[in-house]
């Protein structure tokens, strides 16, 4: 889960509570951010669930905890200032159309809401973002910018969203000292190359012009000219994206963490070529909430006075009426979709683990699944035989599946079959799932050639094949392997087990002789059960004991559980 | 009355009268010493024989004894050599005659020492001369030797044996002899009659069924020693932990749910509310397969799971901004969880409608993308279960979880809010560990969210919860690196010595 680190010193300021350390982190915990640990600095580290996106700053972080020492209650919107900037959108890449933006007057930046301004900014990248893809954040001395005239305007305060080839202009990038081109900071710069592939594919690169020129190269760099640094005063902050909601909710939080601070927002016109509109939008929602679903929901009875408070100290509005509660919801809230979530909001405030268990006085009957069953009483067999019950990954090599074994995907043996690959394995260990389990059980003796024989092994477990006549191309099946390690082991010994398994399960053994790459000729058969042949049984060729360094003979064998039904 | 064997010749030789030594009767009966001496061990405590220790002393030639006895001692052997050169008459050069004699190493400082003690002659200046009157053939050492060696030491002068002693010539031997004499029980005893009962090692067939058994005596086995250790086949303690859990929740009236290990993204994520690009859904985390799509989803739930994603549920429901595709939905991948195996039940596709209550549960492999480390598998086996029934609360949640970690010894279950795309409300579950004390995390849970039941068809409520089924396993038993126990690098001693679950 996602870490935000918040200065307790700065929370405790911002809440305007001086609370001693473990308190705090226990109010803490009550909102679901979990301490981690601290920095040298003695800076908290929380751990948060993805949800309360406004939470990823200590501004958000003390808030929300004034919501929750009842300080503050209600809907919060910021008041906002009427437009004086102004974004035209033109000619923009049509993979990354979306803009949005607000002008925050009166910050005077300090070090630390610099550093605060920035965690939030790399956290809502990396969260409602995307990593950038969905909406990028570029925050920017207003100061710097220089805004240009349009038809009817004199106000000579537009800036241009628009796409540009990626050779088509130059401006210094931040972290750089010289003039570089969008394609160049993608192929020379260290921010550059790291974002490269969100714009690898599209035709024209996202740009931002102001009078001056290029300023700003979304989602991938800032200019160096509009850097914000401390002592910069007033804000223009700008987003990109895929997805217009997306980015709005974004750019909210960050104005409320701005409010925060002291700033006074300030709205901006953006003009698509078909239709204006203005941003922020700080527009709350409403959705209606029925005092039955509380209760039900929570399994206890609630005042209407005391349902209200609850609300309230969630930092929403509330109406109550005719059993049903209208609740009006801030603009950083990203993660209500559903009445359900204002429950959990009421859950919340009222304290969960001040709910009293009870136990669902609801009747039914439990039972095991009939396969579920099947692999029980093959394994408590081979276990009774005195076998070893194994229990193996289903993730395997190419290599140790067949080429160890000395098999052949390709041939119709017993074990061959066309793997079922993993794209972007975790290691070259794990590559493709197991078409047999044999290959799991020759690994484990050879990474037990120091321990006692005998060694009598077994497993009942999954094993998958590509079939085409399967929709997904997946075929999977439950095997039953077993394997005898020891100085004196013999075809003889191992038939005699198996003929012991069918026996249990009222099935009829044949072994007719049959060739396998993986065993000695003259001492392999395959596995006949009820007449249809299912596995393999045999000593296994000397070949494969050397390849797996063992110094004993082994006898096998291994079939399908499904024969046993 | 019947004795062993050993009794019976021992009860037979004896004598009411004389002492026998052990050793008499071990000539007379042709039995070993050794038998006897527990034979007269066990008819003493019977009564039947009554036993006298005596304590002999007896001599012995040491090697060094029994070769002057052959080779003649250093001393006569020197006087003759010297008499030999002529000694008798007038001294002679040591060096020469020492050099005639054959005598070697330290025989030769044995042979001039005891040479002049015994007056054989003497030593002067490094000459030798040799004493006219002596008698070497009549030396009272020499003819001990002899009396020694046939067993006749008896009128042996003590000087001489303490002198031969001295020069570990001969040993003194300390031996314990008992005596057997019949007591009046034991004359009474043979004259009723004793019968022979044999002593046997093994119990075979034979005696069994010919009824031999009964007269026979068995021996005595060591019974403390250790014996030849025996591996026998044990089910694998992490199954055995799955066993017990399955056990557990069929108990608690669950039914117990399968299906497959490659699935659909849809039936893995698309059902559960996941966005398509929610983190945990790129290639990053999940184990995608280079199959082919599963085209066969039922169109309608997949049109419903689309609209839901797209729009929401209900009058005030709201979607997600993000892009939905039905070619993602049909990607084969890895389950990352059992909650695939949940969404097909409750959907009706795999076992037909479902009507409330229910309870479901599975413990089956899942796959994640994530580092492979001492806590951490590629693939691990998962705990889900559900319950469906009208108007379930957070109570009843917290009631059946309670009930369940309690038969796992966890108690003092906390609920810390949490957030799932898929539950609403949500909690991840803490408890305290039944040996440290610690707060540790024990699951996921929540109650399924309307945007899930919905376009599944599921118009009740459905609460549900994870766990690691290693994380339990790691807690019940305090092991360190699950991989000794989970995969190809399992340890088979650690397997064959881990104590099952009781």
């Amino acid at each position: 889960m996602p870490v935000v680190e918040i200065d307790p010193d700065e929370l405790r300021e911002l809440a305007g509570h001086d609370k001693p350390d473990e308190e705090l982190k226990a109010d803490l915990f009550g909102l679901g951010l979990e301490f981690e640990g601290e920095t040298e600095d003695g800076t908290f580290q929380l751990e948060f669930a993805p949800d309360r996106l406004d939470r990823l700053s200590v501004e958000g972080v003390a808030r929300s905890l004034r919501y929750q020492y009842g300080d503050v209650r209600g809907v919060y919107v910021p008041s906002t200032n009427d437009a004086e900037w102004r974004v035209e959108v033109e000619d923009v890449p049509e993979e990354r159309p979306y803009v949005t933006a607000a002008v925050v007057r009166g910050v005077d930046m300090t070090e630390g809401k610099l550093e605060s301004l920035i965690q939030l900014q790399e956290k809502l990248h990396a969260t409602m973002g995307r990593k950038r893809a969905k909406g990028a954040i570029g925050v920017h001395d207003l100061a710097m910018v220089k805004g240009g005239a349009f038809d009817g305007d004199d106000r000579g305060k537009t800036i241009t969203y628009t796409g540009i080839d990626p050779d088509g202009d130059s401006f210094v990038p931040l972290d750089a000292d010289t003039e570089m081109t969008p394609a160049d900071v993608l192929e020379d710069h260290p921010v550059g190359e790291k974002f490269a592939d969100l714009v690898a594919d599209y035709e024209t690169y996202p740009a931002i012009y102001d009078d001056i020129g290029l300023f700003s190269f979304p989602p991938v760099i800032n200019g160096k000219r509009t850097e914000v640094d401390e002592g910069s005063r007033d804000l223009l902050v700008e987003m990109t994206g895929t997805d217009q909601w997306t980015i709005d909710r974004m750019l909210a939080i960050v104005c409320y963490a701005l409010d925060a601070r002291g700033g006074r927002i300030e709205e901006v016109d953006i003009a698509y070529p078909d239709r204006e509109t203005v941003r922020p939008d700080l527009e709350t929602r409403t959705k209606s909430v029925a005092h039955d679903c509380i209760e039900s929901t929570l399994g206890i009875d609630l005042e209407v006075e005391e349902t209200i408070d609850l609300f309230e100290r969630s930092g929403l509005g509330v109406e109550h009426d005719d059993g049903s509660y209208e609740v009006e919801i801030p603009p950083y809230r990203t993660d209500v979709l559903h009445p359900m979530d204002l429950v959990d909001d009421v859950g919340r405030a009222y304290g969960f683990n001040d709910l009293e268990p009870r136990y669902p006085d609801v009747s039914t009957v439990g039972g095991r699944h009939d396969r579920s069953k099947l692999e029980r009483a093959a394994r408590e067999t081979l276990v009774g035989l005195g076998f070893e019950d194994l229990l193996n990954f289903h993730m395997i090599s190419e290599r140790e599946n067949y080429e160890r074994m000395g098999i052949d995907p390709e041939s119709d043996t017993f074990g061959s079959g066309t793997p079922v690959r993993i794209e972007g394995p975790y290691s070259e260990d794990y590559t493709m799932l197991r078409t047999w389990a044999l290959p799991s059980l020759a690994m484990v003796l050879e990474n037990n050639t120091h321990r006692a024989y005998p060694q009598d092994i077994a497993e009942v477990g999954f094993a998958a094949a590509r079939d085409d006549a399967e929709s997904g191309g997946v075929t999977e099946r439950r095997t039953v392997a077993g394997a005898l390690a020891r100085p004196d082991s013999s075809y003889e010994d191992v038939k005699a087990r198996l003929q012991t398994i069918a026996r249990n399960f009222g099935a009829e053994l044949e072994t007719p002789a049959t060739t396998h790459p993986s065993f000695i000729d003259g001492r392999a058969a395959s596995v006949v059960i009820d007449e249809e042949t299912v596995g393999v049984v045999g000593e296994l060729h000397p070949r494969v004991l050397v390849e797996h360094d063992l110094e004993v003979p082994v006898a096998a064998f291994e079939f399908d559980l499904a024969a046993l039904r | 009355m019947q004795l062993p064997d050993a009794a019976v010749a021992l009860l037979e030789s004896a004598s009411a009268t004389d002492a026998k030594s052990i050793e008499q009767l071990a000539t007379a009966t042709d039995e070993k010493p050794e038998t006897l001496t527990g034979a007269a061990f066990d008819l003493e405590a019977d009564s039947l024989v009554a036993l006298e220790e005596r304590v002999e002393v007896s001599l012995e030639l040491t090697d060094e004894g029994k070769r002057y006895r052959e080779d003649g001692l250093p001393e006569v052997r020197l006087y003759r050599a010297a008499a030999d050169a002529g000694a008798a008459d007038d001294s002679v050069p040591m060096g020469q005659v020492i050099g005639v004699s054959e005598l070697e190493g330290p025989e030769v400082d044995i042979a001039l020492t005891n040479f002049a003690r015994k007056g054989l002659g003497f030593i002067d200046s490094g000459e030798l001369s040799v004493n006219a009157d002596a008698d070497p053939d009549s030396d009272a050492e020499r003819a001990a030797l002899d009396a020694i060696a046939d067993g006749d030491a008896d009128g042996l002068d003590d000087d001489t044996v303490d002198r031969l002693v001295e020069r570990g010539l001969v040993e003194q031997r300390e031996q314990t002899h008992r005596f057997v004499t019949l007591t009046d029980d034991g004359v009474t005893a043979l004259m009723e009659g004793v019968e022979t009962a044999a002593t046997v090692g093994q119990l075979t067939p034979e005696l069994l069924t010919s009824g031999e058994w009964e007269d026979v005596e068995f021996a005595e086995y060591n019974v403390e020693a250790d014996a030849e250790p025996v591996t026998g086949g044990k089910t694998h303690i992490l199954r055995q932990t799955a066993e017990s859990v399955k056990d557990t929740l069929v108990g608690m009236g669950f039914q117990e749910m399968q299906g497959p290990h490659a699935d659909a993204d849809f039936w893995i994520n698309d059902a559960l509310f996941m966005p398509q690009d929610h983190p945990a859904r790129t290639h990053w985390d999940r184990f995608t397969l280079d199959t082919d799509l599963m085209t066969d989803l039922p169109d309608d739930l997949v049109g419903r799971v689309e609209d839901a994603h797209r729009n929401g549920v209900g009058p005030d429901g709201e979607g997600y901004h993000s892009p939905w595709s039905r070619e993602f939905a049909e990607e084969v991948a890895l389950r990352g969880h059992t909650t695939s195996l949940s969404m097909r039940y409750l959907s009706g596709e795999e076992i037909g409608d479902l009507e409330p209550p229910q309870r479901f549960f599975s413990v089956e492999k899942v796959y994640r993308n994530d580092t492979l480390d001492a806590t951490h598998l590629l693939e691990f086996f998962q705990i889900e279960g559900w319950v469906m029934a009208e108007d379930l609360s957070v109570r009843d949640l917290m009631g059946t979880f309670e009930e369940f970690y309690a038969q796992f010894g966890i108690t003092d279950i906390e609920f810390k809010p949490h957030y799932n795309p898929y539950t609403e409300p949500s909690f991840e579950l803490f408890g305290t560990h039944p040996t440290t004390g610690k707060i540790v995390e024990i699951g996921n849970s929540g109650i399924f969210r309307e945007e899930v039941l919905s376009p599944l068809g599921v118009e009740c409520d459905v609460m549900a919860w994870g766990l690691a089924l290693e994380r339990l396993l790691m807690l019940m038993y305090g092991f360190e690196d699950i991989r000794d126990v989970h995969g190809t690098l399992c340890d088979l001693d650690l397997l064959r010595n881990v104590e099952v679950l009781a």
